[in-house]
């Protein structure tokens, strides 16, 4: 079997503090892969080790291993800027570029990585991202207002869209619909099951609920250590661990 | 009403009163220089070579005015790139020892009496030379602007939000397209109203030119390995003199360079947009 992601004997530190301990797993391709756990868990320092977004902290260390198609993204001379382009990722408050419009917002990251040739080009993939995302029928009018026009729910679906133009293999989105009312975040979980046709999405979540209803395999992190993993079905309905158990049934934050 | 709410009332009264009297100099000043200086200025005054001391030419400011727009574009160019990229530095790697000592040199920096950085200037591009030169002049706003401009764009950037810097980043791109292509148009008010305040500072500067550019030249530009003229030097020179007929002319100056410093207030209040974040 092909894995879309490995991590092996994955271990994070701020300063002193030892974030992720000793994580490991495999996510196969095409599928939901939810992380879930209580806040403060690691859960989004995780995804953040997976695309190197953590470098951006000056004060994490990262030790171990992450592998997309066999590649460690942590091997010496990698470009991380590839490693970035290889997954999309949505964050937990929608932070479309304030300044830029819908189009812009969308058509920045194929412009600056130059995956385009010309502006037809362009056009389309923007249109088919925002499609993808949902979005197109109800924005294809005001392509050119200001992203901070839309409500919550669009700014995160335009997130996605901004994700998806970018072609990536793996879609990363920390708690995508933290911030969102029911049913927002019921349209972004029916993106998500249509979209892992063509992704392998891991979607990071403080909601064992959710992760119930969209994953199909689940991690349960506790404390930096990866406490289980396995079937969303199977996770949910026979845990093997007594944490585990406590947490999905709602006895622990 | 009682004793509370009476003492309440009084003291935003006091306090009211004395916002008004502290904004009441920038007027004065301004009805000062605009009623002595603005029935010299015209077009002809802009342009036209300063008039000998006596006799009948009207005469104008206009190597005054080239030379403080040479001076200014010289410290935008050298000091503005410098700082700008300095700001970016304390801003992102606010981390590094580096850093934080840049950040405070700069700040003793701002405090710098501008006429030691003349004298600087004078030891290393005049003296050497033997000549007072543009160059020197420029070199000596530079280090002016350095530190304000460092500052306010290092305040631009922290002004970002650190979830917009992740989004630009899991884009895939290179720190300087991040920084320089993405971000800085978030915070491109802030790095505008930086320049330009930097600009209004240095426009306006003139002990840093007392040793740099000698300033009583006649011509309008002869390189910058050449003496130069300003607008803040000439107003110095000509009301210092004993002749009417400069102190007419350094009216006039003082208000084209007062015009000039609020046109650049105005510009960076309007046409500088905020982003809403």
């Amino acid at each position: 079997m092909s894995w879309a992601i490995e991590v092996n004997n994955l271990n994070v530190w701020y300063g002193d503090k030892h974030i992720l301990k000793d994580v490991t797993f495999k996510v196969p391709k095409n599928i939901i892969f939810a992380i879930m756990g209580p806040s403060g868990c690691g859960k989004s320092t995780l995804l953040r080790a997976m695309n190197r977004l953590l470098d951006l902290n000056p004060y994490a260390r990262v030790e171990g291993q992450v592998k997309i198609n066999g590649i460690d993204v942590y091997s010496d001379n990698i470009d991380i800027t590839w490693v970035r382009r290889q997954f999309g990722m949505v964050f937990q408050i929608p932070n479309p570029f304030p300044h830029l419009s819908i189009y812009e917002n969308v058509a920045l990251g194929p412009k600056v990585n130059g995956l385009v040739k010309d502006k037809s080009e362009l056009d389309r993939l923007v249109k088919r991202a925002l499609e993808q995302a949902y979005l197109w029928d109800e924005v294809k009018n005001d392509l050119k207002k200001p992203a901070s026009m839309l409500s919550g729910g669009q700014q995160q679906r335009l997130c996605i869209a901004r994700a998806l133009a970018l072609k990536p293999k793996i879609i990363l989105m920390d708690e995508p619909t933290a911030n969102l009312d029911p049913v927002a975040s019921s349209k972004i979980e029916e993106l998500m099951l249509e979209l892992k046709e063509e992704y392998t999405i891991i979607i990071v979540t403080h909601n064992p609920q959710q992760a119930a209803r969209i994953s199909d395999y689940v991690a349960f992190l506790y404390m930096g250590e990866l406490i289980e993993i396995g079937e969303t079905s199977m996770v949910f309905t026979r845990p093997k661990h007594e944490l585990t158990e406590k947490y999905v049934v709602g006895r622990m934050g | 009403m009682n004793k509370r709410k009476i003492i309440e009332k009084l003291m935003l009264g006091v306090i009211s009163t004395l916002a008004v009297i502290s904004a009441i100099p920038i007027f004065a000043i301004m009805f000062n220089v605009y009623a002595e200086g603005l029935k010299h200025v015209n077009l002809s005054f802009l342009i036209d070579l300063p008039p000998p001391p006596v006799g009948d030419r009207v005469g104008g400011i206009g190597p005054a005015l080239v030379g403080t727009f040479t001076l200014v574009s010289l410290a935008m160019v050298i000091g503005g790139a410098i700082g700008f990229f300095t700001g970016l530095y304390l801003s992102e790697f606010s981390h590094t020892k580096l850093s934080q000592y840049t950040q405070m040199f700069l700040q003793i920096m701002v405090e710098f009496p501008t006429i030691i950085i003349g004298l600087f200037a004078y030891t290393i591009l005049v003296a050497p030379i033997k000549r007072f030169n543009a160059l020197a002049g420029g070199f000596a706003l530079s280090i002016v602007i350095i530190p304000y401009i460092a500052l306010n764009v290092r305040e631009a950037y922290k002004s970002i939000p650190y979830t917009l810097k992740e989004a630009a980043f899991s884009l895939g791109v290179s720190a300087p397209v991040a920084y320089l292509r993405i971000l800085l148009s978030t915070a491109r008010r802030g790095v505008l109203t930086a320049l330009l305040i930097g600009m209004a500072k240095v426009a306006g500067e003139t002990a840093p030119l007392l040793f740099t550019i000698l300033g009583t030249t006649f011509t309008y530009f002869g390189g910058l390995d050449q003496p130069i003229n300003a607008i803040p030097l000439l107003i110095y020179n000509f009301a210092l003199s004993p002749y009417e007929r400069w102190h007419q002319v350094a009216w006039g100056a003082a208000a084209v360079l007062l015009t000039i410093i609020l046109l650049i207030f105005i510009v960076s209040r309007l046409i500088v947009k905020e982003v809403k974040l």
